[in-house]
């Protein structure tokens, strides 16, 4: 499919330059934040009940996994408001153009961590307690709150977005994710860039700020670590920045060869089956380990967790990509052959997440119109009873979707396999194996 | 500054204040009283002032599991606290004193533990004092062993009872001072004169029993039963209820069961009077509650009522 | 052949595997009861198995707090307080895999409080697994096929 270019439209272009639609979507989601920052502090104890939890681990991660990354890739980020309030004081201004001297020590975030190292563990650090995470409130408005001064914080010591780009446990993923995404932020025409005097989409400009994400768009060719905040777009002089809308996964028809992002790969794969084991698994001793954070039965928990996402299914897919007679590249063909596994992680969190959602959708209603569990009725919704929704559709569309992230894995691999100049059958079967599993664990 | 940046400044204050202060300003003003399990601190807060004649008006939720609320000695209807939801409540005390709240739905092995007061204030123009209860002015020992020498060999019948009785004087019997303080066995020794068989006796003693309570307060019995003895006596009695092997364990180590009300050495050497004790007091060294200030007397003779009826085979 | 006939021979073969209706063997329906217990969070036991056309009972006993049982798929639910066995009957009369979960919040992990009741074969995932090696099929078919248009072109 030919890419379509969004922003050939004058009305979207402009109403993406324009900085008021922006502000006010931001403002809202940062009012939003913050009150379930405070639900969760203040409201009711029981999850169930609280907005906090509602909101954040039923709401938000449905849209965010079931439509932001799988059709906008990193739109969500385009939204989020965690950088928001560090990333005003850093500019010293909501809307003013950019004082030529940074107001804060600005510096540049260190080389040995300019990976996504950082985003692979503080994913795990939440995926260990998650299932104290997602059932107490205190414990999720303590977790937002760090979040979002860690993040005023490091905006305080560095420059640009550095907790969106190298800590953010949803970064991590959301960046791996967003390069099978149907959108794209590219530039129009290279040579443009290479004669552009300045670069002002990324060191900024009278019109707006170098990119906060420390990319420079010319030399984008992957969706990963673009955020789609258009600061880029409003400083161009060459109007040459495009968002288009483009065929499913163009961006692993290049697929890249860093070995953080393949674990993160392998991060997301194993925890998306560890997650349909314990939480919707008929299995009470494995929930009592995962919950009772701290007890020796959570440590062996964490420990063959830990293990299974970073000795288990690695070295099973070193198999793989092992070929005797060209040890050398065996990098380059693990991290290749690695990005078989985007999409098939991303349908095993699509299909997980289907059934967790589909259960205790029925909660965001009452939590609406009660969020602190103060006994309000906003709108007379508050007495639903529970009851999931979708069931008899729910098997078939795991079974979809499950299906099809193997039919989608299976091509990547044949593409991968190409560039790495290797066979795919091994890798294929890898995700025939797995897929095998998360279905027994689902259905 | 430009106006456009004070604008969106003063939006993004806005804004922000809204979402901290709404939630706070509501919650400080709501005045919930929260129930958790007892291993987590039970009712709070667990004493709550109110004057009588005025209404008393309470905002109940559960931070937890499912519990209840009902005041004690006022035969009140219960109601549901759920967890995250807001139960509201109004209730109107005549007379000034100090009346006991407590979880109505098993919370935990310690869920009789779940009990609050309520401090009534006001002119008390006629205080009378708390009557004695009837094991106190018989002079009952509670703590002293009550076992019956002599056993039906099967369960007794009421209705051979019945037509037994009818060549018996059985009315001395059927009456509430005789029925509360003497015990099954006391009865079939006052019936040893007759000269019928042992068996038979029991019989007419199953008959005298079941003649001292009614129908409606077996099944009133049964539903306080279930309520709350069957957690820990057992659904049919027998001791062995969910938690009768959780209860706190005593000095000597010994795990304290809770008492098989089906054994008939046990019951049948017991009065109402002395069942009425060991309900309204408790303890004796055992994991059992005290329910002086939350069954009203007519409930604690229902409750006893039905409890005798495991041991004979009413109609 | 094609690439747009394998495709549709694929689909086709998708679809049997996916709706072809199953020999089923015909076990002469009985009468089960299963007493569960139920605690935080988890039930035990916690995996049930009955034939199609069962009448299933299931005593549910609460251990330490009010629990509910909820069938999915079923829509069939009873909720118990410690010391008052609830009883819940009905017909298994569709067959598959459906879990069990607490409908009352029982705590923290309620929403996780689960359960499995298989009646009769779990079909439903058999079918999937068919549908992944037709899936696998059809993608090294097609991928050879188009691989080989390519081929003839140039």
């Amino acid at each position: 499919m030919t890419k379509i270019e969004l922003t050939s439209h004058t009305f979207i272009k402009s109403a993406l330059k324009n900085r008021y639609p922006q502000l006010v979507v931001l403002v809202v989601m940062l009012a939003g934040y913050i009150f379930a920052m405070m639900a969760g502090l203040i409201g009711t104890p029981v999850g169930s009940h609280n907005f906090s939890i509602v909101f954040v681990w039923i709401a938000w991660w449905a849209i965010l996994i079931l439509f932001a990354v799988p059709f906008f890739g990193r739109g969500w980020c385009a939204v989020c408001p965690i950088p928001l309030p560090g990333e005003w004081l850093q500019r010293g201004a909501i809307l003013n153009p950019p004082n030529k001297k940074p107001k804060w020590s600005n510096l540049r975030w260190p080389k040995f961590l300019r990976n996504i190292w950082l985003q692979n563990i503080s994913f795990l650090l939440l995926a260990l307690f998650s299932s104290v995470l997602l059932t107490t409130p205190n414990v999720t408005g303590i977790i937002l709150a760090a979040m979002l001064f860690t993040a005023i914080a490091l905006s305080m010591v560095f420059e640009r977005r550095s907790f969106c780009r190298y800590l953010c446990p949803v970064g991590g993923f959301v960046g791996l994710y967003s390069q099978t995404a149907p959108i794209e932020l590219r530039v129009k025409d290279k040579q443009a860039c290479i004669t552009c005097d300045g670069k002002p989409c990324y060191n900024g400009s009278a019109n707006g700020y170098g990119c906060p994400w420390d990319v420079f768009p010319g030399g984008l060719t992957r969706n990963t670590y673009c955020g789609l905040c258009t600061e880029c777009l409003r400083t161009c002089p060459n109007d040459n920045i495009a968002i288009n809308l483009r065929s499913f996964a163009s961006d692993l028809e290049k697929p890249s060869a860093r070995l953080d992002e393949a674990f993160k790969a392998f991060i997301m794969l194993g925890s998306a089956m560890i997650y349909a084991a314990v939480l919707l698994g008929p299995w009470g001793a494995l929930k009592d380990a995962a919950y009772h954070v701290g007890t020796s039965a959570w440590l062996i928990y964490a420990a063959v967790f830990l293990g299974i996402v970073f000795i288990l299914l690695p070295s099973l897919f070193a198999l793989c990509a092992f070929r005797l007679e060209n040890f050398n590249s065996f990098k380059k063909r693990f991290t290749t052959l690695s990005t078989a596994l985007i999409p098939l992680g991303l349908m095993f969190w699509v299909a997980f997440s289907l059934s967790f959602v589909f259960t205790n959708a029925s909660y965001i209603l009452v939590s609406l119109f009660d969020p602190l569990g103060l006994g309000w009725n906003l709108f007379g919704t508050v007495n639903i009873v529970w009851q999931p929704i979708l069931t008899p559709i729910l098997a078939p569309a795991q079974t979809l979707v499950l299906v099809g992230g193997l039919i989608w894995s299976a091509r990547t691999a044949l593409k991968a396999s190409n560039e790495a100049k290797t066979s795919s059958i091994p890798v294929i079967i890898y995700c025939f194996v797995v897929t095998l599993i998360m279905l027994w664990l689902l259905l | 500054m430009k106006r456009s940046e004070l604008l969106s400044r003063l939006l993004m204050m806005a804004g922000i204040l809204l979402a901290i202060g709404v939630p706070l300003f509501f919650w400080m003003r709501t005045p919930l009283i929260h129930a958790r399990v007892a291993e987590n601190g039970g009712w709070s807060p667990n004493v709550i002032q109110a004057e009588a004649g005025k209404p008393l008006h309470l905002q109940l939720t559960s931070d937890d599991v499912t519990h209840g609320f009902a005041v004690g000695q006022m035969d009140m209807q219960s109601v549901d606290v759920m967890p995250g939801k807001v139960t509201d409540v109004t209730l109107t005390f005549d007379k000034p004193g100090t009346y006991t709240f407590y979880c109505t739905r098993w919370c935990g092995v310690n869920h009789w533990r779940m009990r609050g007061t309520i401090e009534v204030s006001g002119s008390s123009l006629d205080t009378e004092p708390a009557a004695v209860p009837l094991y106190v002015s018989l002079g009952l020992n509670v703590d002293a062993p009550h076992d019956a020498p002599i056993v039906p060999k099967e369960i007794p019948s009421a209705i051979r009872g019945e037509q037994l009785a009818t060549d018996l004087s059985i009315a001395q019997f059927v009456n509430p001072d005789f029925y509360r303080a003497n015990s099954p066995y006391q009865t079939f020794q006052d019936l040893s004169s007759t000269g019928l068989g042992d068996s038979e006796i029991w019989d007419a003693v199953s008959y005298i029993w079941q003649s001292n309570t009614t129908a409606g307060s077996l099944v009133n019995g049964q539903k306080l039963f279930a309520q709350n003895c069957a957690a820990c006596h057992g659904e049919n009695g027998a001791g062995d209820g969910v938690f009768a092997d959780k209860l706190p364990i005593k000095v000597d180590s010994m795990m304290q069961k809770p008492a098989n009300l089906t054994d008939p050495v046990r019951m049948l050497g017991a009065s109402p009077a002395m069942l009425q004790g060991k309900i309204l007091r408790g303890g004796m060294g055992t994991g059992m509650p005290s329910w002086g200030s939350i069954f009203t007397e007519h409930q604690i003779w229902d409750l006893i009522a039905y409890i005798y009826s495991f041991q004979f085979q009413y109609h | 052949m094609g690439p747009r006939v394998s495709l549709l021979l694929l689909i086709m073969a998708g679809l049997v595997v996916a709706f072809a209706p199953l020999p089923v063997r015909s076990i002469p329906p009985q009468t089960r009861t299963f007493k569960l217990d139920a605690r935080q969070f988890a039930y035990s036991p916690s995996e049930l198995t009955v034939n199609q056309g069962d009448n299933v009972t299931i005593q549910l006993v609460s251990t330490d707090v009010v629990h509910g049982l909820y069938i999915d798929g079923y829509n069939v639910s009873v909720q118990a307080d410690p010391g008052q066995t609830a009883t819940l009957t009905f017909i298994a009369d569709k067959p598959g895999s459906f879990r069990f979960r607490c409908n009352i919040t029982c705590g923290a992990m309620h929403p996780f409080m689960i359960g499995k009741l298989t009646v009769g074969e779990n079909d439903w995932l058999y079918r999937s697994i068919g549908l992944s090696v037709v899936a696998l099929a059809g993608v090294f078919l097609l991928t050879k096929q188009q691989a080989q248009i390519h081929y003839d072109k140039d």
